[in-house]
């Protein structure tokens, strides 16, 4: 059998079980790329909102220290969740807590303001070193 | 052809990658802005509220596009390497799904996911073999059409082929009845959908169970709600996807030990050799990821790492359908026919149907998790 | 006169081909394409994992040999020495086109539907009448509202025996 009867070429791999480990390599660089990116190169975050609403208290003022748990600010949003079936929709108030342990570099919204959300900025955190924001 | 060797194979990759991308981006930069604005029909915004059109199903029309329209039926030589990392992608983007659940989450949906798909699996395995024997089908075509219709569409046919020694010919024309059949059902199934007002939950259970190719269940669940996130259908979708994945050895298994009882020279099979050859460890980097979610290693819900990591996976996933886009050829589909078409369309309709009633019937709008 | 036979099941075709190349003196040449399109038809597919797509791959390969070595034979019991032989692997189109520009052929005789590895599922007649720099002869084969292919016929007549 000549080599070119012989070739089977899958992919640029060799066979898929090349193609799954390389898969799963492609999946390790680009997760640890993330968490590197975010925990040391980024140095602040700026926090969007997070759903449409409006913000009823904001909490923390420029410069202040927060640790990883402490209530940021609150908003008034419409939540559509199915109960018994049907699709209901309430005004709740959901409280954003810090995801990480840092200093309020600045607050751009305040209490009453309309967000959209991924629109409006709320506030930017410089995080420790070393956490994911 | 000649064969590539080293940093050529990887220097010949650029060309058709790059074009993925820059279709990816135009599509999201530009198209799809430009469709949540434009006035069609008297609607802004038509062709999203209307049509449902969103980047992933525009991915795969831009594919779709090059392959039959662009480049006549094939993909031309410059890009053909760029576009064989297409898998890579959709294994990748797979694998970091993993990183939506919990062990514990994945443990309350996955009893209702594994009862679904295994009543469905070899429901219809059962009915293939008996309508095939019905439609004097060959036995190992039988085999063939057992599990493309019972578990995941071409996946399983090809992993089954050689077990039971089925003609390629044969498995050809299956391969485009299975396919031809789940993108019908990839553009069809959102549109139902939105008509029933099916909740995340149920429409994610409904082609997971019910798409006769696995390979389109992602993209449909994308296509209903591109957004990828805990309790979106692309979640739950992929519950079943990964369930009917892990499945396919032993559904080959069982078909192989079906069509070689009856043969006079039987064929020695184990489950572990079929394991060991047919299983896809790319799952386990699925659920590695889930691992690593669950210990929180991935960075908190709502929290900007986990943004940046979708945002990530849905440039992944964009890339690996524009890919999946381009090896559609209509005009091979449209090939499809003699008994597999038969058997394929019935058993494809009756499971389509069927789990759709069971999903209204009885699973709720509200998900588990 | 230089003649090309592009090679698939049908002996009707080779028996057409060999009469024509006698009755205006021509060379004969036939031209047997091993299809190795198989990975590109199930390009779509990314849930095989492991060695499920490369079995396949081989086995479908070795399903092309096998149908080679069978069409070949029919072909030289009709034609024992006069007449030379090619074999060639890539998209079968594709091949036929190449040869026919290398050959400088006046003439391509095949079978129509084409029915050799996946053309069964292409219009390979349509793709040659369009680019073909010659003159191409279409013989009507009967055989083809077969749903199975000598490919798989063979394939499984091999495996018994």
């Amino acid at each position: 059998m000549s080599e070119a009867k012989k070739n089977v070429k899958m992919t640029v791999f060799k066979t898929d079980r090349h193609e799954d480990l390389a898969a799963m390599f492609f999946v390790t660089i680009a997760v640890v790329s993330v968490l590197v990116y975010m925990a040391y190169i980024v140095p602040s975050i700026t926090l969007q909102a997070p759903m449409d609403g409006k913000i009823t208290a904001v909490t923390v003022q420029p410069q202040a220290q927060v640790n990883k748990g402490d209530l940021l600010y609150s908003i008034e949003t419409k939540e559509k969740k199915y109960a018994h079936e049907a699709l209901e929709e309430k005004i709740v108030t959901k409280e954003i807590h810090a995801k990480t342990s840092g200093k309020i570099l600045s607050v751009m919204a305040k209490a009453g303001d309309e967000v959209k959300k991924d629109k409006n900025d709320i506030l930017v955190l410089e995080h420790v070193k070393g956490t994911l924001p | 052809m000649e064969e590539k060797h080293g940093m050529t194979k990887v220097v010949a990759i650029i060309p058709g990658l790059a074009f993925m991308v820059l279709t990816l981006y135009i599509l999201r930069t530009y198209v799809e802005p430009w469709m949540t604005t434009a006035v069609i029909l008297g609607q802004k915004g038509w062709l999203v509220k209307v049509l449902h059109l969103n980047y992933i199903l525009l991915a795969i029309i831009a594919g779709m596009l090059y392959r039959n329209l662009l480049w006549a039926g094939k993909i031309p030589a410059w890009a053909e390497e760029g576009f064989r990392t297409t898998r890579l992608f959709i294994k990748a983007g797979v694998m970091m799904l993993g990183s939506l659940y919990t062990i514990q989450s994945l443990a309350k949906v996955g009893g209702v996911a594994i009862t679904l798909i295994m009543t469905f699996v070899f429901g219809t395995i059962l009915f293939v073999m008996y309508y095939g024997r019905f439609q004097k089908m060959d036995r190992s075509l039988v085999g063939v059409m057992a599990a493309a219709c019972g578990v995941c569409g071409v996946s399983a046919a090809i992993a089954t082929t050689p077990a039971v020694r089925a003609k390629p010919a044969d498995v050809a024309l299956a391969i485009a009845t299975v396919l031809g059949f789940g993108i019908a059902s990839m553009f069809i199934s959102p549109f139902i959908g939105h008509m029933l007002h099916l909740s995340d939950y149920q429409f994610g259970a409904w082609v997971g169970t019910g798409i006769l190719n696995s390979g389109q269940v992602l993209a449909t669940c994308l296509a209903y709600n591109p957004t990828i996130a805990p309790g979106t259908a692309v979640a739950y979708g992929e519950i079943w996807n990964v369930v009917r994945v892990i499945s396919i050895p032993f559904v080959v298994f069982f078909i192989t030990m079906w069509y070689w009882r009856a043969e006079a020279e039987a064929e020695h099979v184990t489950l572990i050799g079929i394991i060991k050859d047919k299983f896809p460890i790319f799952i386990i980097g699925f659920f590695a990821m889930t691992a690593f979610s669950s210990l929180g290693m991935l960075g908190a819900e709502g929290s900007a790492t986990i943004q940046l990591m979708r945002t990530v996976m849905s440039w992944i996933f964009g890339l690996g359908l524009i890919g999946q886009g381009a090896y559609i050829d209509v005009r091979e589909l449209k090939a499809a026919g003699g008994a597999p078409l038969k058997v394929g369309l019935a058993a494809g309709l009756c499971k389509y149907a069927l789990a759709l009633v069971v999903v209204l019937l009885f699973v709720s709008k509200e998900a588990n998790f | 006169m230089k003649i090309l036979l592009a090679l698939d099941p049908s002996t009707d075709t080779m028996d057409e081909a060999l009469r024509f190349a006698t009755e205006k003196k021509a060379d004969l040449t036939a031209l047997f394409v091993l299809d190795s399109t198989w990975n590109d038809y199930t390009g779509h597919d990314w849930l095989s994992g492991s060695g499920s797509r490369a079995d396949f791959l081989e086995y479908a390969r070795d399903a092309e040999i096998t149908s080679e070595t069978d069409i070949i034979a029919k072909f030289r019991a009709r034609c024992p020495s006069a007449c030379e032989i090619k074999t060639a692997t890539g998209r079968v189109t594709d091949e036929i086109l190449l040869e026919l520009t290398e050959g400088k052929y006046e003439l391509l005789i095949m079978s129509h539907p084409f029915r050799r590895g996946l053309e069964m599922m292409r219009d390979a007649a349509g793709v040659i009448l369009k680019q073909a720099n010659c003159s191409v002869y279409l013989i009507r084969d009967n055989q083809s509202h077969r749903s199975a292919s000598d490919v798989g016929d063979l394939l499984v007549a091999s495996i018994a025996t």
